[in-house]
């Protein structure tokens, strides 16, 4: 498998308070990877250590095969961006902002991007700083989607999108990937849109990688079970039990990754019985995830 | 790219920048304005030089502050959007700067032109007696060095950080609280004069806006 992104042990150092360590990334080409976690663990330092716009303190990075920070360039000039805030210039209008922007990128598609001004409902002549929030985030993507782009980085794109521009957003992307077999990685804390659209997905929480796996595994990998009757410790397990709850005089909540259905018998080689098996959807999982992540010993996870 | 870029810096600095240029164009026109009658008296000659001369620093003020709008409007934008669109294009830092240079040079062109065409043009319609001269090419050009000096000088300082900016703000705070503590127990060390020889005194970098700024002289 290639990857247009990779990063091996990515260290960088904010402050005294944050800190992004050991962030090893692999984001398959072709794939529309979710980056979730919560606010402040780290996602868009992540990505503006992806593009050059902040040096790495550790590790390496590599974009579409360009070496960052040193090639970032070339990265960048097959990388569509849209920022968690809006970047571009509001004393243009939107003509102007397309017509700069297209100065930079050779593959500008000018036809696709009238066809996305008119599918947005932009107008032409209106100042950026005119704009309603939901304007800007079709303007800043229809730039990034415009410049033809291999991989598109998007760090919470539809953050603050009312539901109607949410869909037209999501909707024009998914598009372009269908057409363009492009790579997106994506961040957001907003889980149930990811689970939509997603293939891939990285957890983040307090500047650690948590998980990483494709989207089925995560989504049908992860359990709530209902035991009744096992031991208080546990041998080697099948799968990962990620959390325990005891309630008097009830069947113990199990929450588990990575199970599958004959793991049953498991349970019968140590006494025990499964009562029910619950899926759990991304969100659930994303926060049952991220509890035992913060409840394990630094370095676990 | 260099279009683009002269474009964006044109939109931002265009309404300071016209000012400047009809100042630029109008300056020499209005400080030959009483020169006839100054020259219809006896001792005229000499009561319009030393008239010039009264009027020779709103030319090195101008050339500064053309300098400093260029400059400034120059990476105002990116400053407010913490140059995040900047460097997610597709360019070295280094071209991004020379590009931004290069437009604010270009846009500098026109009031040193403006300034340049009102000089010949104030000198042209009035007429000198013996004895002086007209010099409406040296002040053109030293009007364009002195503003290239100006915009060098505020362009690099804009283009860093806003720490790099604190810095040379703290050193002038630092050095009028100096001179102000020295002259509190008083101590003869002249901070800010030898600081003000040290820049502005030949062969100091900021020599060129100091002297005598002359369109007509002897």
């Amino acid at each position: 498998m290639s990857f247009a992104i990779e990063t091996r042990d990515l260290g960088y150092r904010a402050g005294k308070t944050f800190e992004l360590r050991d962030l090893n990334l692999r984001v398959p080409r072709g794939a529309i990877y979710g980056y979730l976690g919560p606010n402040g663990s780290g996602k868009t330092t992540t990505i503006r250590l992806l593009l050059g716009l902040l040096r790495p303190g550790a590790g390496a990075i590599t974009v579409l095969g360009h070496a960052i920070p040193a090639e970032v360039p070339r990265a960048l000039a097959r990388t569509g961006y849209v920022p968690e805030r809006p970047h571009l210039y509001p004393s243009l209008t939107v003509e102007e902002s397309l017509r700069y922007h297209a100065a930079f990128f050779p593959g500008w598609d000018q036809r696709w991007a009238d066809e996305l001004l008119s599918r947005f409902g932009l107008a032409r002549t209106v100042l950026l700083s005119r704009l309603s929030k939901g304007e800007t985030g079709k303007l800043l993507l229809l730039q990034a989607l415009a410049q033809s782009p291999e991989l598109l980085v998007l760090d919470e794109p539809t953050d603050g999108l009312d539901p109607v521009v949410r869909r037209e957003v999501l909707t024009a992307l998914l598009d372009y990937v269908a057409q363009r077999d492009a790579t997106v990685f994506i961040s957001s804390h907003l889980v149930h849109e990811l689970e939509r659209i997603c293939d891939w997905v990285g957890v983040m929480d307090r500047g650690r990688l948590v998980a990483e796996m494709p989207m089925q595994s995560f989504k049908n990998g992860i359990k709530r079970l209902r035991v009744r009757g096992a031991p208080a410790l546990l041998g080697d397990t099948p799968f990962v039990v990620l959390a325990r709850h005891f309630v008097e005089g009830q069947a113990e909540t199990w929450i588990v990754r990575g199970w599958q259905a004959p793991m049953t018998q498991y349970f019968e080689g140590i006494g025990a019985r499964v009562q029910e098996v619950i899926d759990l959807d991304l969100e659930e999982g994303f926060v049952e995830l991220l509890s035992t992540a913060r409840t394990a010993p630094r370095g676990e996870g | 790219m260099f279009r683009a870029i002269l474009f964006t810096q044109w939109k931002w600095a265009r309404l300071p920048l016209l000012l400047g240029i009809v100042a630029a164009f109008g300056l020499p026109l209005v400080v030959v304005q009483p020169l006839p009658s100054l020259f219809a008296e006896d001792a005229g000659a000499s009561l319009a030089i030393e008239f010039m001369a009264s009027f020779g620093p709103m030319f090195p003020l101008l050339a500064t502050l053309l300098g400093l709008i260029l400059a400034v409007s120059a990476w105002a934008a990116d400053h407010a959007g913490h140059h995040v669109y900047a460097l997610s294009l597709p360019l070295p830092r280094w071209q991004l700067v020379l590009y931004r240079l290069g437009s604010g040079l270009t846009l500098l062109a026109l009031p040193l032109l403006a300034l340049w065409f009102g000089a010949l043009l104030a000198t042209s319609i009035i007429d000198l007696p013996a004895g002086v001269r007209a010099y409406p090419s040296l002040l053109g050009l030293r009007f364009a060095l002195a503003t290239l000096v100006a915009f060098a000088l505020f362009f690099s300082i804009s283009a860093g950080t806003t720490r790099t900016a604190g810095v040379v703000l703290g050193t002038i705070v630092g050095m009028l609280l100096a001179q102000w503590a020295l002259a509190l127990v008083d101590s003869d060390v002249n901070l800010l004069g030898t600081l003000f020889d040290v820049l502005f005194v030949w062969p100091g970098p900021l020599d060129i806006f100091s002297g005598r700024w002359m369109l007509i002289d002897v």
